[in-house]
């Protein structure tokens, strides 16, 4: 570190570069952190995570029991001093008891890009919610009669407010929060649309993926998907092989994958059968079941695509190839979408996996590390670019703080103090 | 080390490889191959050579001859403002270079003297240019005098100088003043008399001899006027006719006299109307008129120290008297011509040694040149007396000698030599260069014990990436390595102080070090050493282990205030039983993620961390504690901080930007109170190292610009550049002229200013906010009148007046 230091001071290692070395240094030692705590204050598991783009310093979650809270994640609430913790409780928390709080689990959230004035919630009482951060009042309803999955507000947009849904529908439904109705609605999923994102490039190009198994790409400008994500297509001006084929060219996938293969086809065959009469175009899929996390890198030129056949792929959005990258197989399973988080400098992905949280290389696939330490099904992660931070919920209620390890504090006097602090704190996490 | 690599090769295939050792130059970056075995070496760790090669080695082996070097101060690494001469001009001393190119820079404002000839003439007492007559534009003739001669030197066709003779001069004595008079005339005098000669014929006109039993003590001449002062305080005015001296007026003062000058001052060039002289026992200088010798003041200097050089001038048409003591200390006053009155005396220091004072005359302007040990250049500068040092060691004597082969030039005599130069711009930095082989990382100087002490490695090319660390102590005036002390085996020296402590009158030098141990990433063992400088050696006086590299150091309230990796914590300096000190921790605080750059003022600990902007800490005496009060949100990796006054911190930042953050602390809400505001911000384009308080100019107490703060900084490319803190009413004025001058000036490629300037980094980029670009606006100098009233009609200014508020900010740095 000091060398580091010293290198950047005589301008041997220019400063971007001193700042990428550092920051993925730091990252690849991310490890539960044991100097912050949030405090969850909901009474069920975690469904969804954003921290504010503005300041990067407030995060926002909603859970199962319809409640969703605010923290402030750089101001502490209490510092412990024993064992040096600081310790962050919600700022508020609103839940049903509030006037048209959601009555039923809260699956997403998000902060308006803009500002942290307004957040935005979709819940399974079918309803969207848009809030006011200081009065914590519900402003405004959207009614989407089905089960809200996901919902997505472009962070780039500067000419339009519109909240994109995933609903139990197949149709994805975009929400004008300036009017106060809805503007779009993009049909050609033949299932529920579990996740929906704006693209990171264009301020129009919306991505969602469905329990079709499908990935479109929408231009709200135009009528209709330009683009469906091909698991097969690997090479641009390829023809893609027929789709009979596919179980036999990932013959070689360990046998967890096949076996699961095996086990949705049923929905796969259902798919193919309802596709044969309108199109072959319509009917390719990207992943074998339901696509359950969408995530694009920040310079919005690949998409990482995490779905229920226990694969993560990386696609290149512009050609729409899948890159074949060759993750190690996840685990989700579950009745909605997951949220999955890539570092700013796109090196590495942070995916759910059951109880864990799994790091990926986003380009070589390589797995880095298995992030251990919630009880029960991890929903969701969020990342927190300044201090590559790492903030997860789960199903176990709590939200889990990953930071990059700090070398302990110890001095003089507290240094037996601080180790044995660590050994609860192992055995605290030893399950 | 440059080396050459040999391909052979027989047609299209490489048959062997060959490094060959040419010889040393400076850590090349870059290498360009010019033509005719010149080859330009860029080096951004030391100077950029431009060498040949040549084909025979030299004496030492190395084929390498360097032809020239341009001077490179970056890496700037660290520095220290010190005022070594005491004068209350800074300097600015950086640790340069890297490798074993490293080298300490000491960078101070001064005027160079570009040395023409120079000749070595032991024991000159005084010097004199001459013109053969008084038609002629350039001086011919230059009177040396010594001890017991006089010698006149001349140009001849070979434009070299030559002893010549002027037979009308008494050259078997000391000369005490010669001029060029009326009517094509010159005078000598000595200590017995005054010659008149003809300049033509160079034959003696006429003489007058002091009274018998008394010498000429010191003579002062006009075109037209002799002034001269005898032993037993006698004073003799002689006017000059043609071929005739005639003495119109003798007074005899109470005390012997100790310097005298009649320089023309009035409407008259040839005539002067009065004389100021300079008196020993009463340390007075009186002014009397002319032509009849009647005392008009008397103003006492104080002090016992006697004037020795008094001197009448004009700058920018005001006349002045300037008087020049003994011990170096400098007295001007604005002086009427017709009364005599002085007024607004002023008092600097120039040098240790008596001054003597001539005027000369330099791209049109009058200046006066101070000759001691620390010469000087006095000038004028919007009505404002400037003074700014001359690069040379010690000069005795110096005469304007505008020769036809020398023009505009100097002659100046020092100790045994005799140097003709010309003279430089004024105000220009003058870089002197301490040559090291190592690589000093930082530096501190004590004025207690008139030292430097530097951290430094010394870089072993031959041992793979093995450095030895030294903490080294070097005198502040000759740069000498007194004492060292080795570090151990990946122990580096990461900052280092001067300080004292409360309840100890000795001053320390405080080190902070760091293990660097290949394979950890994050030193997690260091310690502080207290070092005593006692008969130029270093004594380790205590040692405190710390739990990771020492990043920072500061005195803090006779405390020391250490921040270690994460961590910042207090130590005290407790006295132990048996009489021996220690460092004892007394308080600390954690939660960052690397503590690079502190800063304190009273209380406030002002702290840069690695990647998490400015946070704002106070320390508690009473509960002993240290709290963060406020931080700025941001995510700035910083790279320095300083603190400007007690709200407003700045910072320099990982994308080369600069920031300032206010602290709110009487907003209305904890919430606004802990956040620091941020509310300068503006993009250097360099990487900033270090902020020190301090200036390069000499601040003269009476200016108005010696209230302005200024903060220097120092960046990887070698730049060193000053951050002025304007008053708001001046800010909005130069913002207005800058605003203004874009308009006028374009950038090259047509690029814009104010998107240049403009914050940016990974984050965000926004406009450049509370902070002016001085280039730019200093630019409104050099631009064409036509522009400048372009400037003034936008700006409803005067051009003058924009021009003089545009020179006031010039005149701070």
């Amino acid at each position: 570190m000091w060398q580091m230091v010293g290198r950047r001071e005589t301008g041997r290692l220019p400063p971007h570069k001193f700042r990428a070395l550092l920051q993925k240094t730091r990252l690849y030692s991310i490890e539960l952190a044991g100097h912050k705590e949030i405090a969850s204050a909901h009474k069920s598991g975690v469904n969804s995570l954003q921290i504010d783009a503005t300041e990067a310093r407030y995060l926002l979650s909603g859970a199962a029991d319809g409640s969703v809270a605010v923290y402030d994640i750089e101001q502490a609430t209490a510092y412990d001093h024993s064992t040096r913790t600081s310790k962050h409780e919600a700022l508020f928390m609103v839940d049903k008891r509030v006037l048209n709080g959601h009555l039923y689990s809260v699956s997403c959230v998000h902060w308006y890009p803009i500002d942290t004035g307004i957040f935005v919630t979709g819940s399974f009482d079918n309803f969207v919610n848009v809030w006011d951060t200081n009065t914590t009042q519900v402003e405004l309803q959207f009614n989407m009669s089905k089960k809200v999955y996901s919902l997505s507000m472009s962070t780039l947009a500067t000419t339009h407010m519109l909240i994109a849904t995933g609903t139990d529908d197949t149709r994805i439904r975009l929400c004008d929060i300036a009017s106060g109705a809805f503007t779009h609605t993009l049909s050609g999923h033949r299932d529920s649309v579990w996740v929906v994102q704006w693209s990171t490039r264009s301020e129009w190009v919306l991505v969602s993926g469905g329990c079709d198994g499908a990935i479109r790409f929408w231009d709200i400008r135009r009528a209709g998907c330009y683009q469906i994500l091909d698991q097969q297509c690997s090479q641009i001006g390829r023809r893609p092989p027929v789709l009979k084929k596919s179980s036999r060219t990932h013959g070689r996938e360990d046998n967890l994958c096949t076996k699961y293969l095996n086990a949705s086809s049923p929905i796969r065959q259902r798919g193919q059968k309802r596709s044969f009469g309108i199109s072959a175009v319509d009917s390719r899929t990207a992943h074998y079941g339901s696509v359950a996390g969408l995530q694009m890198t920040a310079d919005g030129l690949h998409m990482i695509s995490a779905g229920t056949d226990s694969r993560l792929r990386l696609w290149d959005v512009e050609s729409g190839c899948n890159t074949l990258v060759n993750y190690p197989s996840t685990y989700i399973r579950g009745n909605k979408g997951i949220q999955m988080a890539v570092t700013p400098d796109s090196s590495l992905v942070f995916t759910p996996s059951l109880n864990a949280i799994l790091v990926y290389d986003v380009w070589s696939g390589h797995s880095y590390s298995s992030l251990r330490g919630h009880y029960d099904q991890v929903n969701c992660c969020a990342f927190h670019p300044q201090g590559q931070e790492l903030y997860t919920g789960s199903n176990d209620r709590k939200i889990l703080v990953w930071a990059p390890r700090r070398p302990i504090d110890i001095d003089n006097f507290d240094y037996e103090d601080a180790e044995q602090a660590i050994k609860a704190d192992e055995d605290a996490w030893s399950d | 080390m440059l080396h050459l690599l040999v391909i052979t090769h027989e047609k299209d295939r490489v048959t062997g490889l060959k490094v060959e050792r040419l010889g040393e130059t400076s850590a090349a970056s870059t290498i360009s191959y010019l033509d005719n075995a010149v080859v330009y070496v860029g080096s951004s760790y030391g100077d950029s050579q431009l060498i040949k090669l040549n084909l025979q080695p030299d004496s030492k082996g190395s084929y390498v001859e360097v032809l020239e070097s341009f001077v490179n101060l970056g890496p700037i690494v660290d520095f220290c403002v010190v005022d070594l001469e005491r004068q209350g001009q800074g300097q600015v001393v950086t640790c340069s270079g890297a490798f074993k190119d490293g080298t300490l820079r000491i960078v101070r404002n001064g005027i160079g003297i570009n040395e023409q000839a120079s000749a070595e003439l032991p024991g000159i007492k005084g010097m004199w240019s001459l013109r053969a007559s008084s038609k002629d534009v350039y001086d011919t003739f230059l009177v040396v005098t010594f001890i017991s001669e006089t010698r006149i030197l001349a140009i001849n066709a070979e434009d070299e100088l030559e002893e010549t003779e002027i037979e009308g001069f008494d050259s078997d004595a000391q000369t005490l003043f010669c001029q060029n008079v009326l009517h094509d005339q010159l005078i000598q005098v000595t200590a017995s008399s005054l010659r008149l000669v003809d300049a033509i014929s160079r034959r003696q006109l006429n003489e007058w001899r002091a009274p018998p039993g008394l010498s000429i003590n010191v003579a002062a001449a006009s075109s037209s006027q002799v002034l001269l002062a005898t032993g037993g305080g006698h004073l003799v005015y002689i006017e000059i006719g043609q071929r005739e001296l005639i003495e119109v007026k003798h007074v005899k003062l109470e005390y012997e006299i100790s310097c005298l000058d009649i320089n023309p001052v009035g409407e008259d060039p040839d005539r002067s109307y009065l004389a100021v002289v300079g008196m020993w026992t009463d340390i007075t200088a009186r002014i009397f008129s002319l032509p009849n010798l009647e005392l008009l003041t008397k103003h006492s200097l104080g002090g016992e120290i006697i004037p020795r050089s008094v001197l009448f001038c004009t700058f920018e048409g005001i006349p002045y008297l300037l008087c020049a003591l003994g011990d170096g200390h400098l007295f001007n006053f604005i002086l009427d011509v017709n009364t005599g009155q002085l007024s607004d005396r002023k008092k600097v220091s120039l040098g240790t040694q008596p001054i003597t004072l001539r005027t000369f005359r330099s791209k049109n302007a009058t200046h006066v040149f101070a000759a001691s040990d620390r010469p000087t250049v006095i000038y004028s500068s919007n009505r404002k007396l400037l003074y700014s040092n001359v690069n040379l060691k010690e000069v005795n004597y110096m005469c304007p000698f505008n020769s036809a082969s020398f023009p505009d030039s100097l002659a100046i005599g020092k100790e045994g030599e005799l140097t003709i130069g010309t003279i430089d711009d004024i105000q220009k930095l003058h870089i002197r260069t301490v040559p090291l082989n190592e690589h000093a990382r930082r530096i501190a100087h004590q004025e207690a014990t008139r030292t430097f002490a530097i951290c430094s490695a010394k870089y072993i090319p031959t041992v793979e990436d093995m450095e030895t660390h030294f903490v080294r102590l070097l005198d502040d005036q000759t740069f000498e390595n007194i004492a060292s002390f080795q570090l151990d085996a990946y122990e580096n020296g990461c900052s280092i102080i001067s300080c004292s402590f409360t309840d100890d009158n000795n001053v320390y030098y405080c080190v902070g070090t760091g293990y660097a141990i290949p394979e950890e990433s994050e030193p997690n063992k260091g310690r502080i050493l207290v070092f005593l400088v006692e008969d130029g050696k270093l004594q380790l006086v205590a040692e405190k282990e710390t739990k990771g590299a020492v990043y920072n150091l500061n005195a803090f309230n006779g405390k020391l205030l250490a921040a270690i990796n994460h961590k910042i914590h207090l130590y005290k300096w407790t006295l132990r039983d048996d009489g021996t000190r220690e460092l004892q921790s007394e308080c600390g605080h954690h939660g960052h993620i690397l503590a690079l750059f502190v800063q304190s003022r009273g209380d406030f600990i002002v702290m840069g961390d690695l990647m998490k902007s400015i946070s704002l800490l106070i320390y508690k005496p009473e509960e002993g504690a240290i709290e963060e009060c406020a931080r700025d949100y941001n995510a700035n990796w910083m790279s320095a901080v300083e603190i400007l006054d007690d709200d407003i911190y700045l910072g320099a930042e990982n994308s080369f930007n600069l920031f300032t953050v206010r602290k709110n602390s009487d907003a209305a809400t904890d919430e606004e109170r802990s956040k620091l505001e941020v509310v300068g911000e503006y993009h250097l384009g360099e990487f900033v190292n270090r902020f020190r308080h301090g200036s390069l100019v000499m601040r003269l107490p009476d200016s108005e610009t010696s209230q302005i703060p200024t903060v220097i900084f120092g960046t990887v490319n070698g730049v060193i550049g000053v951050i002025a803190s304007l008053p708001q009413e001046q800010y909005m004025f130069l913002h207005k002229l800058q605003q203004n001058l874009v308009k006028v000036i374009k950038g090259v490629g047509g690029l814009s200013h104010e998107q240049w300037r403009s914050f940016s980094n990974e984050r965000k980029t926004v406009d450049a906010k509370n902070f002016l670009d001085g280039d730019l606006i200093e630019s409104f100098l050099d631009l064409s009148r036509s522009r400048m009233e372009e400037i003034s009609t936008a700006m409803s200014v005067p051009v003058e007046e924009l021009c003089k508020r545009v020179e006031e900010l010039t005149r701070l740095h």
